[in-house]
């Protein structure tokens, strides 16, 4: 990975890509934190920002295509995030950077679309560790807290007993894996075509 | 207006945040009161944006939401008070919960968030990546067009009838305001390539991240750092 070898277009293309993923954070995340406690909730606003940022940043990486790219993405986004107003900004921040050293790595070779896929979905199933780590920083709580309460939401979100503890952790992560392809299959998908519109393909 | 050190340079405040994000993970709940001292008599003697969080309603609404809701969610109920069934475990828990979360937000106002843009800049000046530097400026100059740009592609799809479509047109809304940031891109890349801007090459004065009085103040975040940890 080399930043070196990155041209002027590259990094005006990172720093568009990284105001429109900072400026969806800034908007949409700060809204829905404000809507939703963190506290309240381990699994939806998670699961749909890391999801419109993987496509995002995936698109961006279509665009940029050089390894790195992912990376200066979401040091830019992260960067605008400290930058903006409001609370709670470290978790997102965490999120992002993780986020993108995962995209980074399923993208080491040259991007196809499986492994756009293998991206989206990595970049998402973070999301699941992240609120066991991010709950151990922030709060302070025990893993246990973390695991009784998604245990605890997510029979109510699938309406199973709750337990079948192990089925339901599965089925939360299994819900973010799929979340995540999709995401990276659609970043594919809107590469193609911003790339068409503009007639670059 | 925010009233830095002018002696730190922006890698003693990096250095500050990573310094109290370790030592939030890692110090028991009972001497993080000592942490957030330590953070508060930093922002007083440094440039007192923390103090300015303090007054922000977002701050107390946060934190107490934490301390409201954790009765509600952690630990078993024990009490029953009206129709709400209550845990005193889960308020001690969450009052705990607040203090280390205002901790890192007190922390975090009182480094990064201390940092003018141009000071950022500069930092990466510093390591050698103008290219990163260069691409923050992009970003933020484009903040405000892409409001413009969200804007115009919205009420353009929304005319022509798109919200009967939600799905689909919610795609075409996506490729819409992604084709347009890029072609404001395009125009970015027009105006420095015509000023001969080199983002590889070196700026022509970058200062080193760490000064002398900067690695004074590290060694002695250290030190106090080592200093509650044992207190441990």
């Amino acid at each position: 990975m080399k930043f070196s070898s990155f041209t002027l277009r590259d990094w005006v293309y990172v720093g568009v890509f990284g105001a429109l993923w900072g400026v969806m954070e800034m908007t949409l995340g700060a809204y829905l934190h404000v809507l939703i406690p963190p506290l309240a909730d381990t699994f939806l606003i998670g699961l749909i920002m890391a999801s419109l940022g993987a496509v995002v940043a995936l698109v961006g990486r279509y665009f940029v295509p050089r390894p790195g790219a992912m990376l200066a993405i979401g040091i830019i986004t992260a960067i605008l995030k400290t930058l903006s107003l409001g609370g709670m900004k470290i978790g997102a921040i965490v999120a992002i950077l993780a986020e993108v050293v995962l995209m980074e790595l399923a993208l080491l070779k040259s991007p196809t679309r499986q492994r756009y896929v293998l991206a989206g979905a990595l970049a998402v199933s973070w999301n699941f560790f992240h609120k066991f780590i991010m709950m151990r920083l922030m709060y302070g709580t025990g893993i246990t807290e973390v695991y009784r309460k998604m245990v605890k939401e997510g029979s109510e979100l699938l309406g199973l007993d709750a337990n079948y503890a192990l089925v339901i952790i599965g089925l939360l992560f299994l819900v973010r894996i799929v979340a995540g392809a999709a995401a990276g299959w659609l970043g594919w998908d809107l590469g193609r075509r911003v790339a068409r519109r503009l007639a670059r393909t | 207006m925010t009233r830095r050190n002018p002696r730190l340079r922006p890698g003693s405040y990096l250095a500050f945040l990573l310094w109290a994000m370790l030592l939030v993970a890692l110090l028991p709940d009972r001497t993080l009161w000592l942490l957030l001292a330590v953070i508060v008599g930093f922002d007083w003697l440094n440039a007192r944006s923390g103090w300015r969080v303090l007054t922000r309603r977002r701050f107390w609404l946060f934190v107490l939401s934490i301390v409201a809701l954790s009765p509600l969610i952690l630990g078993e109920a024990d009490v029953q008070w009206g129709v709400l069934r209550l845990s005193r475990a889960g308020l001690e828990m969450g009052l705990w919960m607040a203090l280390r979360a205002a901790t890192l937000m007190l922390a975090f106002s009182a480094s990064l968030a201390v940092l003018t843009v141009s000071q950022m800049i500069q930092l990466f000046d510093a390591m050698q990546l103008r290219g990163l530097g260069f691409a923050l400026g992009v970003a933020l100059n484009l903040v405000a067009v892409l409001e413009d740009v969200v804007t115009a592609a919205y009420h353009t799809i929304r005319l022509r009838g798109g919200l009967r479509r939600p799905f689909h047109n919610a795609r075409l809304f996506l490729i819409t305001v992604i084709a347009n940031a890029l072609r404001y891109g395009d125009d970015v890349v027009k105006a420095a390539s015509a000023r001969a801007f080199d983002p590889s090459a070196s700026p022509p004065q970058a200062s080193p991240i760490l000064g002398q009085a900067d690695r004074v103040f590290i060694a002695g975040l250290s030190t106090v750092g080592l200093g509650l940890l044992v207190l441990m």
